[in-house]
């Protein structure tokens, strides 16, 4: 006897509102459908409302997780209309807190992943590791979520001893490389979880046009890092990761070695820390008419910005489509044919992200 | 065999709990308890401008006074009146912040007024600059009776300077009063 089975809004797993209805005949789910729009605050109108430096704060809060990328490509998209250079060591700063905020999503993600498949000694070690992350970054920015590190033109806040940072990515390294990969990789309960779960092939990951780790875990070797290289990636060089396999498993492994890859990244990027002007501009931003479409890799793949200016106080349009808005609906052909009990894994391997889709 | 192991390092190592003496410094970016200093300010606005949560805005009482104010319910902990103050009247500084209940009820408020000082020239209310301003300005030797005027008669007095030097002769009469 076939029945539909809501899972959500208020979600057992994860932390934000969306809901997945599934059919399901016994203990195998049939179909789903999801649902989201539950935390509609109305970003984009109100970034019209606000001034150039306003939309910057306003901006950071449309993810409480990748705030940072989010106001990054903003400032890109404006310093494209207004034909401003970014100086180098703007760039590498700009660079570090990326890459710091994608360890730290990815670990925050890690952490939950572990918590539910019932593995609750991972989430605790793979959380002691995520505090060094927030650590630096309080130390770098001075606020552990929204750093507010972004202007246009460049970034407010200097790293004036980059090497006191290294023993935190020393640190992580040594925690990821001999506890966390191993854990995920070798660990019977966890392997009895995720190999072979929600598997989503390179043709359907073509199909539903997902991006970012969910893309490159089904073989779709993509990221805007290597393809269409943005501040200082071109000059630290860049490997992707990728695997063919599809399943929860893939995407795991695909974010742990992106996050060895991440720390590899800062460590260069601090070490070779350029010297320079923070920022290219003085005073207030004045943006002239134009418009730009600013791609870059958020921890959940591709952002897309596009801002276009009428030469006021306030920018004409802000259109901002996150990676999640495209992995989300990927759940549907990956749950196909599981058991309902791994629904709550298979949502939680996508990594959504709410109030980036809702906005 | 391998959970004896375990348990027994778990025992040897000491608790990997953070203690409270363990916990990271608070870095000297932290953005924490907003203070406004009255006598660096010139009340330009500026903070209110960049503010997006619109936690600061002033109100005036005409030829007395104008008032700074600050609501920490909506505060977002931005920093950037601090980064874009010109006078550097705005600081957050590491310290834990005021308490803040609600986004629109009780929660700490501050108010600083900036009391209006007559022109020396023409009498007009006028937020007088700061101290430290006014020293960088008028280290190049401009004429001290200046520091007391408004920045209409400033204006004034810079373009009468300017006037003289092209015309020394004080062909021009001498200016009156400018329109208020």
């Amino acid at each position: 006897m076939p029945y539909s089975f809501p899972l959500g809004p208020y979600h057992p797993a994860l932390e934000e509102p969306f809901k997945v209805k599934v059919q399901c005949r016994g203990e195998v789910i049939e179909s789903a459908t999801v649902e989201v729009g539950f935390s509609y605050r109305g970003i984009e109108l109100l970034a019209q409302k606000r001034n150039w430096v306003e939309v910057i704060t306003l901006i950071e809060r449309v993810c409480g997780i990748c705030s940072n990328t989010h106001a990054m490509t903003f400032c890109m998209a404006a310093e494209t209309i207004a034909g401003i250079e970014l100086p180098k060591r703007a760039a590498h700063i700009r660079t570090i807190i990326a890459e710091l905020e994608r360890l730290h999503s990815h670990l925050l993600w890690a952490g939950v992943g572990a918590e539910d498949i019932g593995f609750h000694s991972l989430f605790m070690e793979v959380f002691t590791l995520r505090e060094r992350v927030m650590d630096t970054l309080e130390a770098i920015s001075g606020n552990r979520v929204n750093y507010g590190m972004n202007c246009i033109g460049g970034v407010l806040r200097d790293i004036p001893d980059p090497a006191a940072h290294l023993p935190a990515l020393d640190a992580l390294a040594k925690g990821l490389g001999e506890i966390v990969i191993p854990t995920f990789t070798q660990n019977p309960t966890a392997l009895a979880r995720t190999r072979g779960v929600g598997r989503l092939s390179r043709e359907q990951a073509v199909e539903w046009a997902v991006v970012g780790p969910v893309a490159r875990a089904s073989g779709l070797d993509i990221d805007v890092r290597k393809d269409q290289p943005y501040l200082s990636y071109a000059d630290l060089g860049f490997e992707s990761v990728v695997r063919p396999e599809g399943d929860v498993q893939a995407r795991v492994v695909v974010r742990a070695l992106e996050m060895m890859e991440s720390v590899r990244l800062i460590r260069e990027a601090l070490l070779s820390l350029p010297p320079g002007p923070l920022r290219a501009t003085q005073g207030l931003p004045e943006i002239p008419a134009g418009e730009a479409t600013i791609r870059t890799e958020a921890p959940r793949g591709e952002a897309f910005y596009y801002v276009a200016s009428e030469g006021g106080a306030s920018p004409a349009r802000v259109k901002i489509r996150t990676p999640s808005f495209v992995n989300i609906p990927a759940i549907e052909p990956m749950v196909m044919g599981q058991t309902l009990a791994d629904l709550s894994i298979i949502q939680a391997s996508v990594d959504p992200c709410i109030s980036c889709t809702d906005r | 065999m391998a959970m004896l192991k375990t348990i027994l390092g778990n025992l040897l190592r000491p608790s990997r709990t953070r203690a409270p003496a363990d916990m990271p410094v608070v870095p000297p970016t932290y953005r924490g308890a907003l203070t406004h200093d009255a006598g660096r300010c010139t009340a330009c606005g500026t903070c209110a401008f960049v503010c997006a949560p619109k936690a600061i805005h002033f109100t005036q009482e005409p030829g007395v006074s104008v008032s700074w104010h600050f609501f920490i319910g909506q505060c977002s902990f931005c920093g950037l009146c601090e980064q874009n103050c010109p006078t550097r009247a705005i600081h957050l500084r590491a310290d834990v912040p005021g308490s803040m209940n609600s986004a629109s009820g009780d929660g700490l408020r501050l108010e600083s007024v900036i009391r209006l000082q007559p022109c020396t020239r023409c009498g007009a209310a006028h937020v007088p600059l700061p101290a430290a301003t006014m020293d960088a300005l008028w280290a190049a030797g401009a004429d001290e009776a200046e520091r007391g005027y408004c920045p209409d008669c400033r204006r004034w007095a810079a373009s009468a300077r300017l006037r003289t030097a092209f015309i020394p002769d004080g062909a021009v009469a001498e200016g009156g009063r400018h329109d208020r």
